[in-house]
């Protein structure tokens, strides 16, 4: 079965989470407890990289859509960085590219959430 | 059976009516010669008096074999009994005595009375010695219930001998027969007294009874029988009524003796070693708990309680809990005289604050301050024992005893929880195993489930059209994926089609395909435009999708007359264009349906025109292709899909279809297909045209032909 992890950094106000392996229907459970251990904590300014993340599924993508508007609601967002083509392309057809932020870098992404404050 | 049972009945009643026959005959004998003297009295006598007492044995022995005793029951009635002979034995002289002196003056018939009174007292001695005599043979056969029966009816027949030559005493030259069948009744009891096996099955505190026991009863035998050898007035009733009797009560006397002396030292021998005899019997039993565990594998939380509750059988605890280890966190699965906050209040206070190694955990018996370590509890617990659920060396759980008051643990408890805990480890592994097989049935059973929806939604054939070559290919995967296609049939010129893959697996990815295509039925007859259609099934599927959920979906229309497609996309794969050996993305922008529900979507949603030519092969695909997987976990990927559909482009639709499953297949051989395959071809053809108008038409259109 595929691998998949998360781990946490804080950065200031900020929560950059990194994705490594593969995210699909039996991964996927992993990544909303990440989420919901942030959103618990009020912790609603988060980065995802994706610079490890080799496989993403319809189910893991769902993922992103469950807290997306609870976290708005909080004036925070979820940004997305550092994808690897193949992902990228995933989120793309989707048209996720049209509700969330995607950036080529981690730092541009913390970059972002900086500017607005 | 009933009548079996009748028969037993009758023969029970037989046997007290025959003794109260030989009473009666006996009695009257009383009355009118006695005392006894003639030979053939005598011999009479002492016929009706052994007669008598056998069937008063058999009528005691049907009543005492009927039930099932406690030997140390029937010690301490032996001691009763003793008690009561020491008693008459001892006063029968002055009690007697007083009676006769008092009612002799009085009653006209003194020896009426003599005979009455002297048959009760002989009773009462004839009773008790037929229960010593049969108590005496429940002990023997104990344990052992008929082989070497032959000892003991040998021993019966000789004091049946014994007793019988008893009379013999009176005349001097032929007592000696007498004599040598009491010497070899009592070697056969010294013999017979050996068997007292019976005690090793006693517990300690039973044997100490036992031994008290043994001692004030022996003592009443060894008195009894020196008393009722001396000349009393209990001497003169008993051995005048015939000396049978007497000789029954002093072979009974001697057998009590023999027996209860053996029975003193072999239990005197037996109290040391005890309390080891009591552990092997808790050993024992608990190999039939251990048994009792395997066949409770079937319920985990069954198999928890039990655990628990032997647990505190084992090691003779108060209360036990266990705490198993799941998702990395301790978790109670059982707790059995405990409350459950205590349980966890404890176990953290023992794995968490004080953090022992596994040896110390393993050896320690700890000594619990309640008050002073952990204030929350609700009951005081002094002392703890923890042992360690493993299997193959991997930390399952643990398993916990404790005691309240004052009691402690000592090393042999703890030793006993650890062998426990080892078999309770295997049987927790058993049951967690079993759970999960079941789990993957029922889940196999869903996905079967699934599966079957999924054939009943897609279409069962394709539509036909002149001029378009129509192909649907559909591989389901293991898990059902949520693919669907369907086409519609609007009229004769116009064909709308779907395809959309819905996210996540199984049963639930199944109800929602069902749902899509009921909405996507309805639309396709209210809409001509696809655009229109997506946005309108966004807004419906709001009320089923949750937050996670979302459809990726494209809808077409083709328009058969004006030769164009009509296509809206909403998240779904691009459709591919291939015409003139060249593939091309038609990929108008456009969220995913579930992904918003605002005017968004509809803002975002593009719908494009696309005019057709012959041989254009329009590919309609799920992610299944493309993300099939070889052995090496690669993509088969676009580049190689795109690769075959141009080198089949020359034939049918169903053709290039083959090809593609064909390459599918070959390039994830060896691995299992993760996700459903959905392929559906479109190939435009030369329409057959009666007036030769529509060719003129189709050359036209194809200089305008716009590929986006």
């Amino acid at each position: 079965m595929a691998e998949f992890s998360t781990s946490i950094k804080d950065q200031g106000n900020i929560n950059i989470v990194y994705l490594k392996g593969f995210l699909d229907a039996h991964t996927a459970p992993s990544l909303e407890n990440t989420f919901s251990g942030l959103v618990d904590k009020g912790r609603y300014q988060i980065v995802v990289n994706f610079k490890d993340l080799a496989y993403i599924s319809s189910a893991g993508l769902g993922v992103f859509m469950a807290f997306i508007e609870k976290i708005r609601e909080n004036n925070g967002d979820i940004k997305l960085s550092s994808m690897s083509d193949k992902v990228f392309n995933i989120f793309d057809l989707l048209g996720f590219p049209l509700l969330y932020e995607i950036f080529k870098t981690e730092e541009e992404a913390v970059k972002k959430f900086n500017e607005i404050k | 059976m009933i009548r079996h049972i009748s028969a037993e009945n009758l023969l029970r009643n037989l046997k007290v009516q025959l003794l109260l026959v030989f009473a009666a005959v006996l009695f009257i004998l009383k009355l009118f010669f006695s005392p006894v003297e003639s030979f053939g009295l005598i011999l009479l006598n002492e016929a009706l008096v052994i007669s008598a007492v056998a069937f008063l044995l058999f009528s005691i022995n049907d009543f005492i074999s009927s039930g099932k005793f406690n030997l140390l029951s029937l010690v301490m009635n032996l001691g009763i009994l003793n008690a009561i002979m020491f008693f008459f034995i001892t006063f029968s002289d002055s009690i007697l005595n007083l009676f006769y002196s008092n009612l002799g003056d009085k009653i006209k018939n003194p020896d009426l009375i003599y005979t009455i009174i002297s048959f009760f007292y002989v009773s009462i001695f004839v009773s008790s010695l037929c229960y010593i005599f049969l108590t005496f043979k429940q002990f023997y056969f104990t344990g052992h219930k008929y082989e070497r029966s032959i000892y003991f009816n040998t021993m019966t027949i000789f004091f049946l001998l014994s007793v019988s030559t008893a009379f013999l005493d009176k005349f001097p030259e032929l007592s000696y027969i007498n004599h040598t069948f009491l010497i070899i009744s009592i070697i056969l009891i010294g013999i017979n007294s050996i068997r007292i096996s019976w005690i090793a099955f006693l517990s300690k505190k039973e044997k100490l009874l036992l031994l008290i026991l043994s001692v004030v009863i022996l003592t009443l035998f060894i008195l009894n029988l020196i008393k009722s050898g001396d000349d009393t007035t209990h001497y003169k009733i008993l051995n005048g009524f015939s000396p049978a009797l007497n000789n029954f009560l002093q072979l009974m006397m001697i057998y009590g003796i023999g027996y209860f002396s053996i029975l003193f030292f072999t239990t005197l021998f037996h109290i040391p070693t005890a309390e080891a005899y009591d552990r092997k019997a808790k050993e024992v039993s608990s190999l039939q708990y251990f048994s009792r565990l395997i066949t409770q594998v079937l319920d985990f939380n069954d198999l928890a309680e039990t655990i628990t509750d032997i647990a505190i059988k084992v090691c003779n605890a108060d209360a036990s809990w266990i705490s198993l280890k799941q998702d990395g966190e301790s978790r109670i699965v059982a707790n059995k005289n405990i409350g459950f906050v205590d349980a966890d209040s404890i176990t953290k206070y023992i794995l968490n604050e004080s953090k022992p190694s596994l040896e110390k955990l393993e050896k320690t018996i700890y000594q619990l301050s309640p008050l002073h370590d952990i204030p929350q509890l609700s009951e005081k617990y002094s002392s703890l024992t923890v042992s360690i659920l493993r299997v193959h060396s991997e930390i399952k759980g643990y398993l916990f005893a404790a005691k309240k008051g004052d009691s402690i643990f000592d090393d042999e408890d703890k030793d006993a929880l650890n062998t426990f805990t080892d078999y309770a480890s295997v049987a927790i592994e058993n049951a967690k195993l079993l759970e999960e097989s079941i789990e993957k049935q029922r889940l196999e059973k869903e996905l079967d489930v699934a599966r079957e929806i999924q054939k009943k939604i897609l279409p069962s054939k394709n539509p036909e059209y002149d001029g378009l070559d129509i192909s649907s290919t559909f591989i389901p995967a293991f898990e059902v994926g949520g693919d669907y296609y369907d086409f519609f049939e609007i009229t004769e010129n116009k064909l709308g089609f779907v395809i959309a893959d819905v996210s996540g697996k199984g049963i639930s990815a199944a109800f929602i395909m069902a749902e899509v295509k009921g909405i996507f039925e309805s639309l396709s007859q209210t809409s001509l435009s696809p655009k229109e259609i997506l946005i309108n099934a966004n807004q419906i599927l709001r009320r089923t999708l949750d937050r996670k959920s979302f459809v990726s979906a494209a809808y077409g229309l083709l328009d058969l007359n004006e030769q164009k497609l009509f296509l809206a996309r909403a998240g779904h794969c691009p459709i591919l264009l291939l015409r003139d050996g060249v593939t091309q993305d038609i990929r108008p922008s456009g969220l995913g349906l579930g992904l918003n529900y605002t005017a968004y979507f509809a803002s975002t949603l593009e719908e494009i025109k696309l005019d057709l030519k012959e041989n254009d092969v329009l590919v309609l695909f799920t992610d299944g292709i493309t993300e099939a997987k070889n052995s090496e976990k690669e993509d088969f990927g676009e580049m190689n899909f795109e690769k075959i559909l141009i080198e089949n482009s020359h034939l049918s639709a169903e053709e290039i279809s083959n090809e593609v499953i064909k390459g599918v297949t070959l390039f994830s051989q060896n691995t299992t297909q993760h996700d459903d395959i959905t392929l559906v071809i479109f190939k435009f053809k030369q329409k057959f045209n009666l007036f030769g108008e529509k060719e003129w038409q189709n050359s036209v259109l194809q200089s305008k032909t716009r590929v986006i």
